[in-house]
C-alpha cells in the first residue's frame, strides 16, 4: 500500500470549541489519526466527546478552528464552499441516525436522488437488491419501518459509489435486530464495492466489526487502534 | 440524469391540489384580467387611431360668434398675428374722422351763419331798419338765398382747408398718441410681446346646430342632439349599424346614446318637431364620449347626442347655427410640447384676428385637450394601467404568500434538505428546486390567462368600453405589450419574490438545515410577553410565531379594504352627490341668454315673479395639474362662473357692504382648492391675458359648481358692463315667455346630475362584480395563510388533542389568532382606505373640470368590513373542519417520515 492509501484520509491536529468567554467549549482539542483507503473505520465514543463535530468537519459540513482535514492529499480549508460541496458530491456519502427521506419521492426515486449526484453511480436496481428493498421500491417513506427506512438511507448514500461512506450512528433510532442487519448492509458495502467507511457510534459492540477504531474522549483520540480480529456485524451481541 | 428532485412537482402538486388550486385560479383571474384589457385596450386604440386617420380628426375647432368673412378665413389660414396696433389706430382715426368731420361742419355752420347774419344786421343798420323783428326777417331771407353759396365759398377758402387739415392731422396724432401711450397694456391683453410663430392651417366649417330630441315622440325633449351635416369634409363618422342619411327625413345618431335610450336603426325621432327617421348609428370621430361643452365633468351619454343629416336637412334646422370652423395644421406638430405650442401661437393669432376682423371667439379647443376625443384613449390607458397596477400588487401579494408557503416547507423539510445538501447537492440546485413551482404555477396562471385574455376576458373589457362610450368597430388584435406583461411580470414579480425568500431561506449550512436550526440569529431567551392567561399567552404565541404570514395577510388585508372602500364609495359619492342635487342648486332654473336685448333691441324681460336678473362671466382660476393621473378633463384651468348678482337677492345672500373686489365663493369651489376666507384669488380670462385679483369674503353652499358671487354693479364695473346689463334669469320656475332662440343655455338640477347618472351607468355593473371579486380575494388570500399556519402546527394541534383540549379551545387557539388579525387588519385598512380615497378623489378632481368629494355612507362603511370579515368566517369553518381532521397520531409520528 502507498503512502497515499495509507494516509486516505488524514486528520492533524483538528481543533473545534463552542461559544465564548465563560460559555466556551472545546469540543475537539487536537485530534490526529489516519485513514486507510478501503478501511472500515470507527469513531467511539460517549456523548460529548465530539465524535459528531469530528465526523462533521471530516465531511465538509462543519469548520475547524484549527488544524485540517485532507483527502487524498487535499486540504479541506483550502477549498471554497463551492468545492467543499463538490467534495461532498464527489467523494462522500452520508447516513444519519434519522433517515431523512424526501416524504413524496418513493423508494427508488430516494435512492436516485443519490445516484443523480454521481459521476459513475452503481445500478439502482443492482443496490436495491442489495439491500433487500427490490419489494418496496415503489412504496413511500412513510409505508416502511425504521429499518426499511434506513436501507433506503443507506442505498441513497451508496449508489453514489463514494469513496467515504459516513455514517452518524446510524443505528441509534433501531432495534437490535434492525441494527445488525444496517450494520451487516454497511459491511457489505465497504467490502463489495471498497468504499471507506467511517462510522460515529457510542455502542462498543460496533467498533468489533471495524478494521480501525478511534476512540475520544473529552475531544482527544484516547485510542488509535487498528483492530486485527475485526468480526462481521452478525456476530455482534451487544 | 435528470434530477430526479423534479419528480416531486406532480406529485406536490397532485398531494396539495387544493392550495395549489387557489393560487393557479388566483393566477389566472389576474393575469386573465390583465391580458383580457390589453386586448381590449390594443383593439379599440389601434380603431380609435385608424379612425383618426381614415376620418379625418381634426387638429382643432374654433366657434365663432358670426360667420368668418372671406377675409378672415384667409387671415386665419395663414397662421399670422393681425396687426393690432394698426387696427386700433385704424379704428380710433374713423372715429377720430367722425368727430372731427362733425366738428368741422358744425364750426362752418356757426361761422357761416354768423357772418350772414352779421352782413344783414350791417345792411340794416345803413338802410335805416331797427325794428327788430324785421331785422330777424330779413336774416332768415338772407339765410335761405346765401347760405349754400356761402358755405360752398367757405369751404374752398385756403384759410378752411387748412384748418380742416390741421383738425385731422392733430385728430391722428392724438389717436396714434392715444394708442401709444395705452400699447403696453394692449399687447400685454392680447399676447403680442410673447414668443410667436405663425401655424398656417387649413379651415373647414364644421358648423352645428344644437336641437332639441324627443326620442320617445311624447312631446317632450329628452335630449340636446347636435347635427351635423353629413357632407362635413372633416370629423367623419363610421357607422355600426346602417347607413348615413340620404334623404331630408333620415338622420343618423349615435350608437352609445341610441344604446341608452333604446332607439334602434328603423326607429323615428323628433328633432326640434320634426320627424327624422333614424337609418344609422354612428362613432363621429370627435366624438367618442358625449361631452357637450369641453368644461364638462363627465360626457353625457343620455342627456346629449351627436347625429347626422342632409345638407338640405341640415339647411332647415330651427335653432341658431354654430359658426364652428375645424383646422388641420399644414405642418403637424410631432409631439406633446410642440403641439401645446402650437395651439398656443393659433390661439394668439385667432384673438387677433377676430378682433380686427370683427368677430368673437365663443370657443376654442385644441384637439389634443378635447375631452370628447380623449377623454376615451386616456380612460382605456389609465383603465387598463391601473387594472394592471392592481393586479400585479396581487400577484406580488401571492407571490409572497406562496414564498411563506415554500418557507414553511423548507423548514418541514430542513433534515431532508440538510441531507442533500451533505450528500453534495448545492445551494443552486435546492435553490432551482424549490423555484420550480412558483414558476410552474405562475406559467400555468399566465397561459390559461392569457387564453381567457384573447377570448372571454377581451369581450367583457370590450364591452366595458362599449357600455360607456361611442367606440368605432374594432377587431381582436395581438397585443405584445399585453402579453409581455400579462406573462414576464408574473413571472418575474414571482421569480424575484420567491427567489428573494428562498435563497435567504437556504443560505444556512448544510448542519444548521440538519440540526433543524433555521434561525439565522438565536434569541438568547424566549420572548417576555404579559402575564395574561394561559390561553392569551397562547394564542399571543401563535400570532408571534407566525409573524411573517401575518405581515402578508396584513398588508393583503388592508389592500383589499382599501379597494372595497373604492367599490362601496364612488357608487355612494355618485349617489349622494345626484340625492343632493336640489340642495345644491341655488336657483332651480338658470336661464343664460344669447344677449340681453331681442332683435329688436328691446330688453328681454319675463312676467315671472320668481325671476332675478343675474350677470355672468367665466373666468379661469390656474390649477397645479399633478402626474398621477393625466389626460382626463379639459387640460386646462379651473372654468369658474362668476356671478353679479343684484341686491337683495332671493337666491345668493351676499352682505350689503361687500366691496367691489370681494367675492363669495361656492363650497365646491373651496372644498376643491381649499381656499380659506381672506384668501386672495387670481381669476383670469381665458383669450386674453386679463386677470382679476379678489378676496373671499365668504362662502356660499353650492356644491353644484366652481362658483363665485359678487354684487352686481360691482361686477359691472369690474368686468366693464353697462350698467343695464345682465346674462340671463334666476328663476324657480321654468320661463314660458322668452323666445327660444333667445336663450343659449338653460342650467337645470338634470345638469348637475348628469355627471353622476353617467358614471353610474359606466361603473355600476362593474362595482357588483368588484366587490365580489374582492371578498373572493381577500377569502382566498386569508385561507391561503392560515392554512400555512395550521399546517405549520399540526403536530402542535395534534399534541394538545392529546392532552384533552376539544375542537373548540384548540379553534380558539389557533383561529382566534387570524381573527384578532384579520378584524384589526379591516378595521386599520378601513381607516387608510376610507382617508385614501379622499385623498386619491381629490387628485383626481384637480385633474378634472368641477368638482364633488368622496363620500361614503355609514352604512357602506360597515359593509366594506363586513364582506371583508364574511370571506373570512367562510374561511374559518373550513380551517375549523381541517383542525378537527386532525389525528392524534400526527405529534406521535416519526418527525422525518
Amino acid at each position: 500500500m502507498s503512502r497515499s492509501e495509507h494516509r486516505f484520509l488524514e486528520i492533524v491536529d483538528l481543533r473545534k470549541s463552542f461559544g465564548e468567554g465563560e460559555a466556551r467549549q472545546d469540543v475537539l482539542r487536537g485530534v490526529n489519526f489516519n485513514v486507510k483507503k478501503g478501511e472500515f473505520c470507527v469513531l467511539l465514543g460517549p456523548s460529548g466527546s465530539g465524535k459528531s463535530t469530528l465526523l462533521n468537519i471530516i465531511g465538509g459540513i462543519d469548520k475547524q478552528d484549527s488544524g485540517y482535514v485532507a483527502i487524498d492529499g487535499d486540504k479541506l480549508e483550502h477549498m471554497d464552499e463551492k468545492q467543499i460541496t463538490m467534495y461532498r458530491r464527489l467523494h462522500l456519502g452520508y447516513v444519519f441516525q434519522m433517515y431523512n427521506l424526501i416524504p413524496n419521492l418513493n423508494v427508488k426515486e430516494n435512492i436516485e436522488v443519490g445516484a443523480y449526484l454521481s459521476g459513475h453511480p452503481l445500478d439502482t436496481e443492482e443496490v436495491l437488491t442489495t439491500l433487500g428493498l427490490q419489494d418496496h421500491k415503489y412504496k413511500y417513506p412513510n409505508q416502511l419501518s425504521g429499518g426499511q427506512q434506513q436501507r433506503v438511507s443507506i442505498g441513497r448514500a451508496v449508489v453514489k459509489n463514494p469513496d467515504i461512506l459516513m455514517c452518524d450512528e446510524p443505528t441509534g433510532a433501531l432495534d437490535y435486530k434492525t441494527s445488525k442487519e444496517i450494520l451487516a448492509l454497511i459491511e457489505d458495502c465497504n467490502t463489495k464495492y471498497g468504499t471507506t467507511v467511517i462510522m460515529v457510534t457510542h455502542n462498543e459492540a460496533i467498533s468489533r466489526m471495524a478494521d480501525h477504531v478511534i476512540r475520544l474522549r473529552d475531544g482527544v483520540v484516547r485510542h488509535d487502534i487498528i483492530n486485527e480480529n475485526k468480526i462481521s456485524a452478525s456476530e455482534l451481541e451487544w | 440524469m435528470k434530477n430526479p428532485l423534479i419528480k416531486r412537482i406532480p406529485k406536490e402538486l397532485a398531494s396539495d391540489w387544493r392550495k395549489y388550486l387557489v393560487i393557479i385560479i388566483f393566477m389566472v383571474v389576474m393575469i386573465g384580467v390583465i391580458s383580457g384589457m390589453y386586448v381590449g385596450h390594443d383593439s379599440m386604440l389601434k380603431a380609435i387611431d385608424a379612425g383618426r386617420e381614415e376620418l379625418i380628426i381634426e387638429d382643432g375647432s374654433f366657434e365663432l360668434s358670426k360667420e368668418a368673412s372671406l377675409a378672415l378665413v384667409s387671415a386665419i389660414e395663414s397662421g399670422e398675428r393681425a396687426d393690432v396696433r394698426q387696427y386700433f389706430i385704424d379704428e380710433g382715426i374713423r372715429e377720430a374722422d367722425e368727430e372731427v368731420a362733425k366738428a368741422v361742419e358744425e364750426n362752418l355752420d356757426t361761422t357761416v351763419r354768423a357772418e350772414i347774419e352779421a352782413a344783414v344786421r350791417a345792411q340794416c343798420a345803413a338802410n335805416g331798419i331797427t325794428d327788430e323783428e324785421m331785422i330777424t326777417g330779413q336774416i332768415d331771407a338772407a339765410m335761405e338765398t346765401r347760405y349754400d353759396d356761402a358755405i360752398a365759398q367757405a369751404r374752398t377758402s385756403d384759410e378752411y382747408q387748412k384748418a380742416v387739415e390741421e383738425a385731422y392731422e392733430e385728430a391722428h396724432e392724438a389717436v396714434i398718441e392715444a394708442v401709444d401711450e395705452k400699447w403696453e397694456e394692449t399687447a400685454d391683453e392680447y399676447g403680442l410681446n410673447e414668443e410667436f410663430e405663425a401655424v398656417p392651417v387649413t379651415l373647414y366649417e364644421n358648423f352645428y346646430h344644437n336641437e332639441s330630441e324627443d326620442n320617445d315622440n311624447d312631446g317632450t325633449e329628452d335630449a340636446t342632439i347636435r347635427l351635423f351635416s353629413s357632407d362635413a369634409p372633416v370629423n367623419k363618422a363610421s357607422f355600426l349599424e346602417g347607413r348615413a342619411p340620404k334623404d331630408s327625413y333620415e338622420i343618423a345618431i349615435d350608437r352609445m346614446h341610441a344604446d341608452n335610450v333604446g332607439v334602434s336603426v328603423g326607429d323615428t325621432i323628433t328633432v326640434s318637431g320634426s320627424e327624422f327617421k333614424v337609418v344609422g348609428l354612428l362613432s363621429y370621430v370627435n366624438y367618442l364620449t358625449l361631452h357637450e361643452s369641453n368644461t364638462d365633468l363627465m360626457f353625457d351619454a343620455f342627456g346629449f347626442d351627436v347625429g347626422m343629416v342632409t345638407p338640405d336637412a341640415f339647411e332647415a334646422l330651427p335653432s341658431r347655427l354654430h359658426y364652428n370652423y375645424a383646422y388641420l395644421y399644414d405642418t403637424k406638430p410631432a409631439e406633446q410640447v410642440a403641439q401645446a405650442d402650437d395651439a398656443d401661437h393659433f390661439l394668439k393669432m385667432l384673438i387677433t384676428q377676430t378682433l380686427v376682423h370683427d368677430n368673437e371667439i365663443e370657443d376654442y379647443v385644441p384637439e389634443y385637450l378635447r375631452q370628447a376625443s380623449n377623454f376615451a384613449p386616456s380612460d382605456i390607458d389609465g383603465d387598463t394601467t391601473g387594472t394592471s397596477i392592481l393586479c400585479y400588487i396581487l400577484i406580488a401579494v401571492i407571490a409572497f404568500v406562496f414564498a411563506i408557503t415554500i418557507s414553511n416547507t423548507i423548514e418541514k423539510e430542513a433534515s431532508v434538505i440538510g441531507t442533500l445538501r451533505a450528500s453534495g447537492y448545492t445551494k443552486r440546485e435546492m435553490i432551482v428546486h424549490y423555484m420550480t413551482m412558483p414558476v410552474i404555477v405562475t406559467l400555468i396562471g399566465a397561459i390559461v390567462g392569457n387564453l381567457l385574455g384573447y377570448t372571454a376576458l377581451r369581450q367583457v373589457a370590450l364591452d366595458l368600453y362599449y357600455n360607456s362610450y361611442s367606440m368605432p368597430a374594432c377587431k381582436a388584435t395581438f397585443s405584445q405589450e399585453g402579453l409581455i406583461k400579462t406573462t414576464i411580470i408574473p413571472l418575474v414579480l414571482m421569480f424575484l419574490i420567491n427567489l428573494f425568500v428562498i435563497v435567504k431561506k437556504l443560505q444556512l449550512s448544510p448542519l444548521k438545515f440538519l440540526r433543524k436550526d433555521l434561525r439565522k440569529t438565536r434569541r438568547s431567551k424566549a420572548r417576555r410577553i404579559p402575564a395574561w392567561s394561559f390561553l392569551r399567552r397562547f394564542r399571543l404565541r401563535v400570532i408571534l410565531q407566525n409573524m411573517s404570514n401575518y405581515a402578508v395577510l396584513v398588508f393583503g388585508v388592508i389592500f383589499i379594504e382599501l379597494m372595497l372602500c373604492f367599490a362601496f364609495g364612488l357608487p355612494d359619492s355618485l349617489s349622494h352627490y345626484s340625492k343632493n342635487a336640489p340642495e345644491m342648486m341655488f336657483a332651480d332654473y338658470q336661464y343664460i341668454l344669447t344677449s340681453s336685448k331681442d332683435a329688436e333691441g328691446d330688453l328681454i324681460e319675463t312676467s315671472e315673479p320668481s325671476a332675478e336678473r343675474f350677470s355672468n362671466v367665466s373666468l379661469k382660476y390656474t390649477k397645479d395639474n399633478n402626474a398621477l393621473f393625466s389626460g382626463r378633463g379639459s387640460g386646462g384651468d379651473e372654468s369658474v362662473g362668476v356671478y353679479g348678482i343684484i341686491d337683495d337677492s332671493a337666491y345668493i345672500t351676499l352682505p350689503d357692504d361687500l366691496e367691489k373686489d370681494e367675492i363669495f365663493i361656492s363650497t365646491a369651489f373651496r372644498d376643491k382648492f381649499e381656499l380659506r376666507e381672506g384668501d386672495e384669488i387670481h381669476l383670469h380670462e381665458e383669450y386674453a391675458n386679463k386677470s382679476y385679483t379678489f378676496t373671499v369674503r365668504g362662502v356660499s353652499e353650492y356644491d353644484g359648481g366652481i362658483a363665485a358671487f359678487m354684487k352686481n354693479n360691482s361686477f359691472n364695473e369690474v368686468f366693464d358692463k353697462d350698467e343695464d346689463a345682465f346674462s340671463g334669469y334666476l328663476s324657480r320656475n321654468e320661463l314660458t315667455d322668452i323666445d327660444e332662440k333667445n336663450i343659449a343655455v338653460v342650467i337645470t338640477q338634470e345638469d348637475i346630475t348628469k355627471v353622476t347618472n353617467q358614471l353610474m351607468h359606466s361603473m355600476g355593473q362593474f362595482f357588483g362584480v368588484f366587490k365580489i371579486a374582492l371578498v373572493v380575494l381577500s377569502a382566498a388570500l386569508i385561507y391561503l395563510l392560515a392554512k400555512i399556519i395550521i399546517e405549520r402546527n399540526e403536530k402542535s394541534i395534534s399534541m394538545v388533542k392529546i392532552l384533552g383540549f376539544r375542537n373548540g379551545e384548540i379553534a380558539s387557539l389557533y383561529i382566534l389568532p387570524t381573527a384578532i388579525v384579520v378584524t384589526i387588519c379591516t378595521l386599520i385598512g378601513f381607516v387608510c382606505g376610507y382617508f385614501l380615497m379622499i385623498w386619491i378623489f381629490r387628485v383626481f378632481m384637480m385633474q378634472m373640470d368641477g368638482y364633488f368629494a368622496f363620500y361614503m355612507s355609514p352604512g357602506s362603511m360597515a359593509l366594506s368590513m363586513i364582506y371583508l370579515l364574511l370571506g373570512y368566517v367562510f374561511v374559518s369553518v373550513i380551517d375549523f373542519i381541517r383542525i378537527k381532521r386532525i389525528p392524534t397520531d400526527e405529534a406521535l409520528k416519526n418527525m422525518d417520515a
